[in-house]
């Protein structure tokens, strides 16, 4: 009995993180505005958001126990984050290219280069979160990073100039009067090779 | 925990306690209803199948995803130093890389070591040979490779790491490993139920919540979602020309996504809706396994869910209770009923 009574609060305890995780998600979603409810609403979730992200430690600082401890379990139960997959709107496709330019004036064009299907759903991932992230820092040292490994492939470029862009998709209606997807411009970053050490 | 529990109950009328009291042994009762380990058998073989696809899906990748700043795609380092804001003990494959150059092995070599491991542990776990030490290393390969590759994750991690955590929980070995056929070891049918409807239960808060958020967005009540979700890079494996024609379906089609996850957690219950509701679930992931190039992620959704609630009520098994192991699976005390 004493054996079951534990699972059982262990397993209250679990459910119980599932669903704060869950509904921090679905209230940030809405407090944020990027969902139907209306707007007039969003001060409620947001104060519930608030609510739930306290109680999944989210606002205790990093050196806390309970917080090392409650993260280190959601991960290895994989509860760490929400199902809102493709949801509430499915997002943008953001597109990396190079160009690299070599001594002699010569330019070559590359992308972001991986060997197989699974890699490349992987890659796409990794540029939805450089796209949707608000930190310039932390978009910069990612397309650096890509950068840095597309250039083995261009060993004499001595500088590389990377244009990040999202895809614009037309609606059904739109592709039937001839619109087609098309990219947009985001950003670009240049980088030199005497700049980067760890480029080639 | 007991003592605690009376003591608040005794402050309350006799007919609610004794009704409170009704509903908790009834609730222990549905969570340990004895179970077969047939769901077992399909979750262990299934996640490995999973793993062993997952390992090879990315082998000439998998340094590339995983190897430290200045030698691959990702850096690793900025991944679990990341990781580390959050929580130091989040296991990683920088701890068997550090461990590695130790002994003198370079990173490369590590890396490697741990594909190979991990391939092999999934081997060992699909034949069942030593379950459970097979079913700890390879969830704590695959999450240390997930979470060092954190910065091109997608949700079929998640779902993986999910799967593996209540498989190297539950009561291995199952009938159908290798380790059965010698140890003849018979396992708590009532611990068995307990786990499987763990894996319910969190199915069902996948199934609602992803639901939820779906209807939340204005864009899944319009086909617009489901055509860029068909139509967007890399899953753009169907023409949009050909999309295109059936376009008055997109909103239908849309709808019928999320009130089928929205509606598993009532429906799959039922005794006359819960079969037609689960192949429902089954066809949809089938479909965005096909149409999306998403073959991992369906993979793994497809088993979680034959293992929660394929036995009892895609197939049932008669079989004599007293046949001396735990197999004895009820159509009338089904986990499912």
């Amino acid at each position: 009995m004493r054996r079951k009574n534990f699972y059982l609060a262990w397993l209250a305890l679990h459910l119980f993180f599932i669903v704060a995780v869950c509904a921090h998600q679905v209230f940030w979603l809405i407090a944020s505005g990027l969902t139907i409810i209306p707007a007039a609403a969003n001060g409620t979730y947001s104060q519930a958001e608030k609510i739930t992200s306290t109680i999944i430690g989210q606002n205790l600082p990093a050196s806390n126990p309970a917080k090392i401890a409650l993260f280190g379990y959601l991960h290895s139960a994989g509860i760490e984050g929400a199902y809102g997959f493709f949801a509430p709107n499915v997002p943008e496709n953001f597109k990396l290219a190079f160009e690299f330019r070599n001594a002699d004036g010569r330019v070559e064009d590359d992308l972001p280069n991986v060997e197989s299907r699974a890699a490349v759903l992987r890659l796409g991932s990794l540029l939805d979160k450089i796209g949707l992230s608000d930190s310039e820092q932390y978009r910069r040292i990612l397309i650096r990073m890509l950068t840095s490994a597309a250039w083995k492939n261009h060993p004499d470029a001595i500088s590389a100039h990377a244009v990040f862009g999202k895809l614009k998709l037309p609606n059904p209606l739109e592709y039937e009067r001839g619109v087609r997807p098309a990219y947009e411009f985001i950003a670009a970053y240049d980088f030199e090779q005497s700049a980067d050490p760890n480029a080639k | 925990m007991n003592s605690s529990r009376l003591t608040i109950l005794n402050n309350l009328p006799i007919p609610t306690r004794s009704s409170i009291n009704h509903v908790l042994q009834r609730l222990r009762e549905w969570l340990f209803l004895s179970s077969s380990d047939r769901w077992l058998s399909i979750l262990r073989i299934g996640l490995s199948l999973q793993l062993i696809l997952y390992t090879f899906s990315l082998r000439a990748d998998w340094r590339s995803l995983l190897a430290g700043t200045g030698h691959g795609l990702a850096s690793r380092d900025l991944a679990e130093a990341l990781l580390s804001l959050e929580s130091p003990i989040i296991p990683r494959l920088g701890w068997l890389i550090v461990a590695a150059k130790q002994l003198g092995l370079s990173e490369a070599t590590a890396l490697n070591l741990s594909w190979y491991g991990l391939t092999l542990a999934s081997v060992f776990l699909l034949i069942g040979l030593f379950s459970r030490p097979m079913a700890i290393a390879s969830w704590f390969l695959h999450l240390g490779s997930v979470k060092s590759g954190g910065l091109a994750t997608y949700g079929v991690d998640a779902l993986t790491t999910i799967g593996l955590f209540y498989l190297m929980l539950s009561p291995l070995p199952d009938q159908l490993s290798l380790d059965y056929l010698w140890r003849k070891k018979l396992c708590n049918p009532q611990l068995l139920g307990f786990w499987r409807r763990v894996l319910q239960l969190h199915l069902c808060l996948i199934y609602f919540f992803s639901g939820l958020t779906k209807a939340l967005g204005n864009d899944w009540w319009n086909g617009i979602n489901l055509w860029r979700a068909l139509t967007r890079p890399p899953f753009d494996l169907i023409s949009a020309d050909i999309l295109v024609r059936f376009k008055h379906f997109l909103p239908i089609t849309g709808v019928a996504v999320w009130l089928l996850e929205i509606g598993y957690p009532f429906l799959i219950w039922h005794r006359r809706l819960r079969r037609p509701w689960l192949i429902a679930i089954l066809l949809m992931h089938a479909g965005v396994g096909i149409a999306m190039g998403m073959n991992l992620f369906a993979f793994v959704m497809i088993v979680l869910n034959l293992a929660a609630f394929g036995p009892g009520i895609l197939w049932h098994r008669r079989q004599a209770a007293d046949d001396g192991s735990c197999s004895s699976e009820s159509l009338a005390r089904s986990p499912n009923n």
